[in-house]
């Protein structure tokens, strides 16, 4: 028997950034290149991103896939969500949602959490990846950069590498499993 | 808006008890409407909006409609970009001492939420 997951209530982590929509969202869906605001992933996916097809984060030498997820919602510049499953832990997939407004001077964008299974590790990691993510886009976006704690971070990634799970080697997560998940 | 002005919305928003409890309140339940967040004060309903518009102006509380009622949640990010402003100048200090500020701040907030 089983009981259907509990689920947090949605977060939103929601900021100003002030460069063009059109550069934000290109930032934002970039695949086959190092993304700083992914803690340095590459994402990857099987021709382009669009509804329906899978898509993995992974490590620049490929060898590991962090995160996995099918996208769920692509409409540029305004709106792209995916599903989103840490492959190093054991629970469900959960939501991202990436809404950018435009607004004098640049664009509202929010990062939206949904789905997130309460209490998980799953649950604990959007916490702290939700703000990151945001802050780090920004600064790039604006500043061609990322800040510098996200740069010191990124520097220490790549050392650990070695010691990833198991559970996230990229041949456990090909594209034809992640889009049944 | 610039920067600079953004920044004094967020202090202004901070420097009163009872709008820091209130993100305190929707950090700890996200999405509550307005009238169960009021019943947490010995204060009226209207004065609690009132500070409510106050945070929002900022951007640390947003608001969405749904139905009849508003459902509310906490924007870390204006937080942050105060955090980063220092941060960058700081950053040999504070990545030294973020570690436990950041379980200490955790774990007061997890201790206030069950009294």
């Amino acid at each position: 028997m089983t009981q259907p997951t509990p689920m947090a209530e949605k977060a939103i982590y929601k900021t100003f950034i002030a460069a063009p929509i059109e550069t934000v969202w290109a930032e934002l869906v970039k695949t086959d290149a190092v993304l700083p605001f992914f803690f340095g992933a590459v994402c990857k996916t099987p021709g382009v991103l669009k509804i329906g097809v899978p898509m993995a984060m992974q490590t620049p030498s490929g060898k590991n896939r962090s995160v996995v997820g099918v996208v769920l919602e692509f409409t540029p510049p305004h709106r792209y969500s995916h599903s989103f499953k840490f492959t190093n832990y054991d629970d469900p997939p959960c939501t991202v949602t990436y809404d950018l407004k435009e607004v004098e001077g640049g664009v509202e964008f929010s990062l939206i959490t949904t789905n997130v299974p309460r209490d998980t590790k799953t649950e604990k990691s959007m916490k702290q990846g939700g703000k990151f993510i945001v802050e780090t886009l920004k600064s790039v976006v604006e500043t061609g950069r990322p800040p510098l704690v996200a740069r010191m971070m990124l520097g220490v990634m790549g050392l650990f590498e070695p010691l990833a799970p198991k559970a996230s080697r990229s041949e456990n997560w090909p594209f034809d499993k992640i889009e049944n998940l | 808006m610039n920067a600079s002005e953004d920044m004094d919305l967020v202090f202004q928003a901070l420097a009163h008890r009872t709008r820091r409890d209130i993100l305190d309140l929707l950090r700890a339940e996200p999405g509550q409407a307005v009238g169960h967040l009021a019943s947490n004060f010995d204060v009226s309903r209207i004065n609690i909006i009132n500070h409510l518009r106050v945070l929002e102006t900022a951007g640390l509380v947003i608001s969405e409609k749904d139905g009849r009622s508003r459902r509310l949640y906490l924007n870390l990010m204006p937080i942050q970009m105060v955090y980063d402003r220092w941060t960058d100048r700081y950053s040999g200090y504070w990545s030294d001492r973020l570690a436990s500020l950041k379980y200490g701040a955790e774990q007061v907030t997890k201790l206030k939420g069950t009294s």
